[in-house]
């Protein structure tokens, strides 16, 4: 399997597969820069027929508006075009991301906040979005415009050209510096903004502290110098915004006064600068437009640094060191192996760690139950962990059914084994889907029957649609979804079931109808537990881990 | 009486007449500005003009330095008017949010909203309907000018020119607007479908992380990532469609504008030779020509006003309720050191039976007086009734003071220390002093903090994090206590104050309070007893009566306190051992 892939080696897969488009995003891009310098040159011929006293054609007229609108439509074909290459592009980097959280080791799963994974995939991907819809492609495209009115420029007034690219660096120049004092003065307004907001939870957790001191007064000040904080950063990202487009006009104005006044004078600036008027009303036209794809640049390159940050993550989440595949399995569950056969297994969380199995043997029979015993913290957990294939050992075999679990296929590991966890897990969707966790080999039939087992059939039925009633927040009580706990665990008539212990905080009554829940379920099968009242109940063998539990 | 409280802070008319001066420099700067703006079309109608004549020998060269030494300068200082315009105007908005969100802030303090379950989120709201609303009037106030004016000054400078090309170049961009009205429809349901996509999508991830595990135990990992497939293609294609409508809409409206161009340079053109309706030379040509272009740019701009003022003005409907001037109360000076009189002092939560009945006892100033009972017996609530925010029925007075029943305020003659410690993300003396410049030394010492908060990296200046997150349970619970001291009040009522400190420093703490309320009444509410012995007066409350008496006193009477007492002594005891 082909795991070394990033986001650069993605563009380039998309690139390729998406052939037609790639070309048709370019000729988009060249159209539109061509079709930006030709309306001028338009204009140049119809002010110097007007100077020259000749009527204006109505290929002319025509031919103007015919340009302007080409160019229009083909830039909204090219912004249009960037954008389907950007989805395309994000979708597959989602893609290869979702296909990489099947090849992560479960340990990467419990050290990392779900939050900062999900802000992998939703926010990191988004800047690869922009750096497609406002950075490289426009980029490039800005760059082709600016040199391409230079160009044509250069054609028209050797003087003006070069006071344009003159002046080209400096305004540029100025922009970058504008753009960063900007952004540096937006961050901080943005911080401060936060600092504002999280002023009124605090009031309102402390308000009787507030009012019994009476000193409303100065939680006032303290949020109007907070807010006041904020807008001093936001004024000199104000004094930026507004005193830049205003120099740009100004600037542009001077060029064009120079040009101008050059252009009348005889001898050799005239030459230099020369010109018809028609050439003169074209000149002023390219200025003017001269100074957009500058400070489009700025902005784009502003967009390319903070996506640059987002590629490095995502590609760091790429590399991410990948759990092994599994050994090949039988389709079917053997008989007439042990269920679950552990052979001097040695495990830890890690180098360094405490070493937490040692050399440790157990074999459960078909049919069996076994209870495993040990103080917290002995390893019990991490055994069970080791039986779901979800950590291997450092030294020594697991086997379930003679197959080493990790190698269990996919769709049939819940004909293997079933698992009630420590705590319930909803997942978005209906009552049924809890149970057969929207896997379509589960049958209706089928998530009816492991209601019933479980005793929760009667009380599924009573909601407004039964299966089909959306889970959501309150609709089972805790000792409830511990009961759906074990229905999604038997729903496929697993040969083994594995029973973590049960940590949520449930009442005598309610605990008694989990354990009735759990001796139904274990009917028949092979169970493995760490559950102790369930061990009272039904008895079996006791296996201690790492010395006898206390009491 | 403030300034402020005189006028109607929930009129819109309030916001803009406060910052009358700002307005006065946007008004004259905008006008001057946009009115300005056709500096630009026919300067440089007149330098192409100049440069015609010039070529052809009717005008001098230096004739084209001066004009163009005048287009500097003129552009120069309508850019300038440009620049202070757009300064002022933010400045204006930034002045509006501020003002707003302070009586929003002020409504919170004073009124009774804070005492609303979900106020943050509602306050949070209300904070994003006042950003929206500001929003909305700046770019009101900054396109009345840059929309408004400056197309009455194009229109005027067409029509001047010639009024019947005008009138015909001008037909196009209204059937420009009228069809992005039109298509707005799909535009806006677009980008919403594709919205609403990606909070699927979002949600869908964070989902697929989470019980990534849990998938994985029961192999539902492929059929999983086939659902998230799923999501990613649905999200494509809408962004896509949202994406493109949006942009493919731009160059519609403007090709239809530029429609008139093809007018202008036809009728334009034969003005130029003389064959049109009125006479025109190369300039006004030119002129109309660039003026006719930026009309058309700025009018496809002109729905964004009413869109803006549209979303300002709902987002304005939400707050408006809560910009309403609250009554601000002044600090009344404290009372002399006096008896604290309860007299038949009963309450209950509404539509319950009652907590507790007629409650009664006097306490000399320099007294403690022990509250004690069993878990849920209202120790807590009679302590709360001292606050003035729960209405009550009997009377509570300090000397000759009465104070009034019902949630009024009582010129903040008790000092109270509730649960929980309340801080303040902000130093430690930020928060004892809560803006009351003093020494916090002796309170820090009264409280056995002194050497601690003098270990802190700053001291006295070191931050404590959000809610004193930086400091320990019971460091919490003595900077509380020390700021409940340092503002001291005739009548100081303790909620469990030593709860989360240890034996000793309790009984040390004690002493430092027998000093420090010489002149005031102390209750103390705490289920430790082991003060008891000590205090002054001991009230046990049982079953909704309370009973009056000391600690002798109680040993002797009542079974329950003399078991609980001793329960707690035992147990003291064998911890010590």
């Amino acid at each position: 399997m082909r795991s070394e892939t990033s986001v650069t080696r993605i563009i380039g897969g998309t690139i390729r597969a998406s052939k037609a488009l790639s070309a048709l995003l370019l000729a988009a891009i060249a159209g539109s820069v061509l079709f930006a310098l030709l309306p001028p040159l338009v204009l140049e011929q119809i002010v110097d027929a007007l100077a020259e006293r000749r009527q204006v054609t109505v290929s002319l007229a025509a031919g103007y508006f015919l340009l302007v609108a080409a160019s229009g439509l083909l830039d909204a074909a090219k912004e249009s075009l960037i954008t389907v290459f950007g989805q395309k592009v994000t979708h597959r980097v989602r893609s290869a991301m979702s296909a990489k959280l099947l090849r992560l080791p479960a340990a990467y799963y419990i050290e990392k906040e779900p939050g900062v994974t999900a802000s992998r995939f939703v926010n990191d991907v988004n800047t690869v979005d922009s750096l497609f819809a406002s950075g490289v492609i426009s980029m490039a495209a800005d760059v082709c415009r600016l040199f391409s009115i230079l160009l044509v420029i250069f054609t028209r007034s050797t003087g003006l050209g070069l006071l344009l690219l003159a002046a080209a660096p400096l305004l540029f120049w100025m922009t970058r510096v504008f753009q960063k004092r900007m952004l540096a003065a937006q961050m901080e307004s943005r911080m401060a903004v936060g600092r504002t907001n999280q002023q009124i939870p605090e009031t309102l957790k402390n308000i009787r502290t507030i009012r019994v001191f009476h000193r409303e007064d100065y939680m006032q000040r303290r949020y109007g110098d907070a807010i006041e904080q904020g807008y001093r950063a936001q004024e000199r990202s104000n004094f930026y915004d507004a005193v830049y487009s205003p120099i740009v006009v100004t600037v542009s104005a001077l060029l064009v006064g120079i040009v101008m006044a050059a252009s009348a004078q005889g001898g050799a600036a005239r030459s230099f600068f020369g010109m018809s008027a028609g050439t003169a009303a074209a000149l002023i036209a390219y200025v003017g437009s001269f100074f957009d794809p500058l400070e489009s640049i700025g902005m784009e390159i502003q967009n390319i640094q903070s996506a640059v940050a987002g590629v490095r993550r995502i590609n760091e989440f790429l590399r991410e060191p990948e759990r092994e595949a599994g050994a090949k399995a039988p389709g079917s569950v053997p008989a007439g192996v042990p269920a679950v056969q552990l052979s001097g297994v040695s495990f830890s969380y890690g180098k360094g760690e405490r070493e937490i199995l040692r050399d440790f043997d157990l074999t459960v029979q078909e049919g069996e139950s076994v209870l495993l015993a040990g103080r917290t913290g002995a390893g019990k957990s991490t055994l069970v962990k080791l039986i779901l294939g979800l950590y291997e050992p450092e030294a020594g075999q697991v086997r379930v059914f003679g197959t080493p679990p990790a190698g269990i296929p996919e769709a049939e590991k819940r004909r293997w084994f079933g698992y009630v966890e420590q705590q319930f897990h909803p997942v978005p969707g209906t009552v049924g889907d809890q149970v057969s966790l929207r896997d379509p080999q589960v049958s209706e039939e089928q998530i009816r029957k492991a209601l019933v087992t479980v005793g929760l059939w009667d009380t599924v039925q009573d909601l407004p649609e039964g299966i089909n009633t959306p889970c959501g927040e309150g609709l089972f009580s805790q000792g409830q979804l511990q009961l759906l706990s074990i229905a999604r665990a038997i729903v496929l008539e697993p040969k083994l079931l594995l029973l973590d212990e049960i940590t949520a905080n449930l009442d005598s009554k309610t605990e008694a109808q989990v354990l009735a829940a759990l001796q139904a379920a274990s009917l028949h099968r092979t169970v493995l537990s760490i559950s102790h009242r369930l061990y009272e109940e039904n008895g079996g063998r006791k296996v201690v881990i790492g010395g006898e539990a206390p009491l | 009486m403030r300034k402020a409280e005189k006028e109607d802070t929930s009129r819109i008319s309030y916001y803009f007449r406060r910052e009358t001066g700002l307005l006065l420099v946007v008004t004259v700067t905008g006008i001057l500005y946009n009115i300005g703006m056709v500096a630009g079309p026919w300067f440089e109608g007149q330098l192409v003009q100049y440069l015609c004549d010039i070529l052809g020998g009717r005008r001098a060269p230096a004739a084209m330095l001066r004009l163009a030494i005048c287009y500097v300068l003129t552009i120069l200082f309508v850019q300038f008017m440009r620049y202070i315009k757009r300064l002022y105007v933010r400045k204006f908005a930034n002045n509006i949010s501020k003002r707003m969100k302070m009586t929003l802030y002020r409504n919170l303090l004073y009124g009774k909203q804070a005492e609303h379950e979900g106020a943050g989120a509602m306050m949070t709201k209300l904070i994003a309907d006042a950003d929206a609303c500001v929003e909305g009037m700046r770019k009101f106030t900054t396109e009345v000018f840059d929309t408004g004016v400056v197309m009455v000054a194009y229109l005027a400078m067409l029509l001047s020119y010639d009024w019947r090309l005008t009138l015909l170049a001008m037909l196009f961009p209204p059937v420009a607007y009228f069809l992005a009205e039109r298509l707005k429809g799909i535009v806006t349901r677009n980008a919403a479908a594709s919205k609403e996509s990606g909070g699927r999508l979002n949600a869908a991830t964070l989902e697929r992380i989470t019980n990534g595990l849990t998938y994985r135990v029961y192999g539902q990992e492929a059929a999983q990532n086939a659902a998230y497939e799923a999501h990613l293609t649905d999200y494509e294609k809408k962004a896509v469609m949202a994406n493109v409508w949006e942009n493919a809409m731009q160059p519609v409206y403007q090709v239809i504008s530029m429609l008139g161009t093809v007018m202008i340079i036809w009728f334009g053109g034969k003005n130029v030779l003389g064959t049109g309706w009125t006479v025109w030379n190369v300039a006004a040509f030119s002129s109309f020509f660039s003026c006719y272009k930026k009309l058309a740019v700025k009018s496809s701009k002109a729905a964004k006003l009413f869109n803006a003022v549209q979303k300002a003005r709902v987002s304005w409907g939400r707050i408006q309720p809560y910009l309403a001037s609250v009554p601000e109360e002044a600090e009344q000076p404290l009372l002399p050191p006096a008896p604290l009189a309860v007299c038949g002092l009963s309450f209950a939560y509404p539509g319950q039976k009652p907590l507790f009945t007629d409650v009664t006892f006097q306490a000399e100033p320099g007294q403690i007086v022990g509250v004690t009972g069993e878990v849920a017996c209202g120790k807590s609530t009679l302590g709360r009734l001292f606050t003035g925010e729960l209405p009550y029925q009997g009377r509570i007075a300090l000397g000759n003071a009465v104070f009034p029943s019902g949630g009024g305020h009582w010129g903040n003659q008790v000092g109270y220390l509730g649960h929980q410690p309340e801080l303040f993300s902000g130093t430690v003396e930020e928060n004892i002093c809560l803006g009351k410049p003093g020494d916090i030394a002796p309170v820090l010492r009264a409280v056995c903090m002194d050497r601690e908060v003098a270990e802190l990296p700053d001291g006295p200046r070191t931050r404590i994090g959000s809610g004193g997150v930086r400091l320990s349970g019971g460091q919490q619970a003595r900077i509380a206590l020390a700021r409940t001291l340092y503002h001291k009040r005739p009548v100081m009522v303790l909620d469990d104050p030593f709860s989360a400190v240890d034996m000793e420093t309790e009984a040390q703490i004690y002493e430092n309070l027998r000093q420090w309320g010489r002149d005031s009444v102390i209750l103390l509410i705490s289920h430790r007893l082991a003060l008891f012995p000590k205090l002054d007066q001991v009230l046990w409350m049982e079953h909704g009566t309370v009973r009056v008496s000391t600690h002798d006193g109680l040993m002797e009477r009542e079974e329950r306190y003399r078991m609980l007492y001793e329960s707690q002594r035992k147990g003291a005891e064998a911890n010590a051992e």
